[in-house]
């Protein structure tokens, strides 16, 4: 409030600033309107330029006494007050309707919320960064930045390796059949059909598994042309929230020095979807709970669970 | 296509059959079913005609014409407890070819027809059976589509039917029975219709106010 107050009293001196600047505007167009002119309308040389130099003189004069007048009177009118945290944005809370554009007590909120958000995202990233999504056992830090072509050792296996291990991976659960396709060079793309219950399809770099989609047994797993399709999700709900636990699970299960016991716990916890029709919720007992069975399985003790019923 | 289950939903007392499909109907839709359409599902006895009959006197066998609103293009021809044969919708017409060895029962035409809803990968349909002008009794057909072993799905079925059954606890359907592990398919929905149509020809036929 005070500050409209000091606006008020030294209104009078505004006006008469205004007065003074353009007083000063119209002495300093007289100056360049004299200099236009130049000498003339004068008998004798001397005289005409001596009645010039008067001029413009006279001319030099009132433009200093009226900026002087200005400087005198900008004084009067005081500074606008610079103390405001929000700077000339503040001069918004001068509004006096504030019911028609609330924009200071907006600007206020707006303010806040990015001092919020911006405290939290540093919180968010602190924690994201000590717990790294980085699977392979190359530390990515700054020796990958200076050396971008090293790459890591585990992602240069012979293609004969992984191989191998699938297919003792295969041997190893009788009702689970894998198959092994390279599509697209070297890595490698299996289709997991597991009893007459679903199919997955895991897409490998090296002994790293990329990404993988559960699909119905009866579900089309090829594209038109015959290829495994990578992209499409399954049609039917629980598929789609099995396909979102098997991703959670490729984070889950990761030991860089070891990628083969990696793979191999992934298809251990992957078969226990077995039973993912027969095998009630261990928690509420029930089958389905918004229309879908018990889509989790535990990590460790591969239990059947409700997606809300796991701890 | 998933597991199938195809019951008898008993009228409840005091209402007619028509009322009762609404209850179901509104039920379902508090569960947060979500309608689809409607669908039907009709049935034609044949009887194998005299001419065609052995000299040994066997007793002749009924053979049943099904269509499904589901397979629209389809068209299934069932003995009981036989085989199933599934044809394209041109068999119609070879069945008039063949009057001489079939013969149509045309009072015995049976059908149902009603809603179809969705519920999350459950297909439910709630249909009305009628023979001829008079409303015989009510169908519930349930689909789970991405099972496809009904021994593998029958209690988890079970419990959704008992979720807007209520107190109406239909047992498993005989075909569920048959194959312990095969895939199920449309002619074991087809089969099930069959038997449920031919229970309800049994029955007496009921008053005059559940006439739709």
């Amino acid at each position: 409030m005070a500050d409209v107050l000091n606006v008020g009293v030294n209104l009078e001196a505004f006006a008469q600033a205004i007065g003074a600047i353009q007083a000063l505007r119209s002495s300093v167009s007289r100056v360049f309107d004299c200099l236009k002119d130049g000498m003339r309308n004068k008998e004798t040389l001397e005289g005409r330029e001596k009645a010039f130099i008067a001029h413009f003189q006279d001319h030099l004069h009132s433009v200093n006494r009226d900026l002087n007048e200005l400087e005198r009177l900008s004084n009067l009118v005081g500074k606008p007050s610079e103390n405001h945290p929000l700077h000339n944005s503040g001069l918004l809370s001068l509004d006096p309707v504030q019911d028609k554009t609330p924009l200071y007590s907006q600007l206020l909120q707006a303010y806040k919320w990015s001092n919020k958000l911006q405290y939290h995202a540093g919180l968010a990233s602190g924690l994201l960064n000590q717990q790294s999504l980085k699977r392979s056992a190359n530390q990515m830090g700054v020796s990958a930045k200076r050396r971008p072509k090293a790459q890591p050792t585990t992602l240069v296996l012979p293609p004969q390796y992984v191989d191998d291990v699938i297919s003792r991976i295969d041997r190893m659960f009788p009702e689970m059949s894998i198959h092994l396709s390279r599509p697209n060079g070297t890595s490698a793309m299996l289709l997991v059909t597991l009893g007459k219950v679903l199919k997955v399809i895991v897409v490998m770099r090296s002994l790293f598994i990329d990404r993988t989609i559960v699909k119905g047994y009866n579900e089309n797993v090829y594209t038109e042309d015959g290829k495994l399709d990578i992209w499409s999700k399954s049609n039917y709900q629980v598929f789609q929230k099995v396909t979102d636990h098997a991703t959670t699970a490729l984070l889950h299960y990761q030991l860089p020095q070891m990628p083969d016991v990696v793979v191999r716990s992934f298809m251990t916890w992957l078969r226990s979807y077995i039973k993912l029709f027969q095998a009630p919720c261990q928690r509420c007992g029930k089958f389905l709970q918004d229309g879908l069975p018990p889509t989790w399985r535990d990590f460790r003790t591969l239990e059947a669970f409700h997606d809300t019923c796991r701890q | 296509m998933g597991v199938t289950c195809v019951s008898q939903m008993p009228v409840a007392e005091g209402k007619s059959v028509q009322q009762t499909v609404e209850l179901l109907t509104r039920k379902l839709e508090l569960l947060g079913a979500e309608k689809q359409g409607t669908f039907c599902v009709d049935c034609e006895t044949y009887h194998t005609a005299a001419s065609t009959m052995g000299s040994q006197g066997q007793a002749g066998k009924l053979m049943y014409v099904m269509h499904n609103s589901e397979y629209p293009l389809s068209c299934f021809a069932l003995f009981e407890n036989g085989p199933c044969l599934i044809a394209d919708t041109n068999f119609d017409v070879l069945m008039v070819k063949l009057k001489g060895f079939f013969q149509n029962a045309k009072a015995n035409k049976i059908e149902t027809r009603g809603t179809r809803y969705q519920y999350c990968d459950f297909l439910v349909k709630v249909g009305t059976v009628t023979m001829g002008p008079s409303a015989r009794g009510i169908s519930v057909e349930v689909e789970y589509g991405p099972c496809v072993v009904a021994s593998d799905c029958w209690n988890l079925l079970l419990e959704f039917l008992q979720s807007f059954l209520g107190s109406h606890n239909p047992g498993a359907p005989a075909v569920f029975g048959n194959r312990h592990d095969g895939v199920y398919g449309p002619a074991d929905t087809m089969a099930q219709y069959m038997e449920l149509f031919n229970k309800i020809r049994k029955q007496q036929q009921v008053p005059v106010a559940g006439i739709r």
